[in-house]
């Protein structure tokens, strides 16, 4: 039976390189080795959100029951959203959970992704700091979130004071990325920032 | 615009080009493709076809059917499926047509072996077969004894027949081969 998920990601893989959305560069797949168990995906980020001009890289697992089991999948690519957890890149989504079908493919699940990324669900997040944020602080939430894009997924560049306060914990000795991510946590706040960042 | 005009002729191109090894196989492809099945994305064998129109191959559609027993939906459209809900395909070019449905060999129900006796009632196992073995034991020296004395025993012959002793050893031995089976009958059932 682990003919049918290897000869599925041969097809489907023809599917994608083949399908407009390549064309636009909207999506795109690559083939990690010849096992076709392990591919990467990217993903571009929609237009009119804070994700505007990014490119996503997905991990993208095949296990061996698919197309019966939805493939398992993560983000590379560091990104600030509800519904994906800015840690580790786990991803909460129905349909790569209980609302998995067999006649879904490679192609569905980066557009749909895509989808997501366009229209988050806090009511149901991967990342409760992000999803607060989204439904409390409309407003830094969209600022961080394209602040994130530019940082880790050349997006446009933006904000000088973000960058500005980030340089200020660096100064104080603290690692890049563990700067950012505590601001953003703290909404920006410095000195909230610094105090989470010493305990 | 100018970008649009020039794209779409590229895009045309690429279109023509990947249709370049024969025109008449591209189309047979293309006609074969509207019979993939919609689970393995191969031509459809043993094909059904869903209430809502939606074509498998029923060995697929069992097996997604069997991954989630309790929610059974179709892989597309996700209306309500099942193994009565779908109609099975004949063409023209299978000779003898069968419902693949009967075809494809259940799979054997789960069954749950008792787990293996080792360690979870040592005891109980063991004094069984420890009862046998002194049984065991304990018959057959005996056996052998009443044997060899009988070998070594100068014993009288056998009575005459008709007479009255041989009437009575006969009953007698009788009686013992009946006790004996009786015996043999208890060990069973203990």
């Amino acid at each position: 039976m682990t003919n049918i998920a290897e000869a599925r990601i041969r097809r489907e893989f023809k599917e994608v390189v083949k399908s407009d959305e390549v064309a636009a560069c909207n999506i795109k797949v690559e083939l990690v080795n010849d096992t076709f168990n392990e591919l990467r995906g990217e993903i571009a980020g929609p237009p009119d959100t804070p994700y505007a001009g990014g490119q996503f890289h997905l991990e993208i697992k095949i296990p061996e029951t698919y197309p019966f089991n939805p493939p398992i999948v993560k983000f590379l690519t560091k990104i600030w959203h509800p519904n994906i957890s800015s840690v580790t890149g786990a991803i909460c989504l129905d349909i790569l959970k209980d609302q998995w079908a067999a006649a879904m493919t490679l192609r569905t699940v980066l557009l749909s992704l895509q989808a997501l990324l366009a229209a988050a669900e806090p009511d149901d997040p991967q990342d409760a700091v992000v999803a607060q944020q989204y439904k409390e602080n409309h407003s830094i939430f969209e600022k961080t979130a394209r602040h994130w894009t530019a940082v880790y997924a050349g997006g446009p560049k933006s904000y000088p004071d973000l960058d500005s306060k980030i340089l200020s914990l660096k100064t104080m000795g603290f690692e890049e990325h563990q700067a950012r991510a505590a601001l953003s946590s703290k909404g920006w706040d410095l000195e909230r920032a610094t105090e989470y960042l010493i305990n | 615009m100018s970008t649009d005009n020039s794209s779409k002729p590229a895009e045309a191109s690429a279109g023509a080009a990947s249709s370049n090894p024969g025109p008449s196989e591209n189309g047979e492809d293309e006609k074969a493709a509207v019979y993939e099945c919609n689970i393995c994305l191969d031509t459809a064998h043993d094909a059904v076809v869903s209430m809502c129109g939606h074509l498998f191959c029923w060995p697929c559609l069992h097996q997604w059917l069997e991954t989630r027993p309790q929610r059974q939906l179709c892989p597309v459209c996700k209306a309500g499926i099942g193994k009565d809900k779908v109609i099975p395909i004949y063409g023209r070019g299978n000779p003898n047509p069968q419902d693949p449905r009967e075809k494809l060999p259940p799979r054997p129900s789960g069954q749950r072996p008792e787990p293996e006796n080792t360690g979870g009632f040592p005891a109980f196992g063991f004094g069984d077969g420890g009862f046998q073995f002194s049984f065991g034991i304990g018959a057959f020296p005996f056996g052998i004894f009443t044997s060899s004395f009988n070998m070594s025993d100068n014993r009288p012959g056998p009575p005459q027949a008709g007479s009255p002793q041989h009437t009575e050893e006969q009953f007698l031995s009788r009686i013992f081969l009946w006790v004996a089976i009786l015996f043999l009958f208890w060990l069973l059932i203990a």
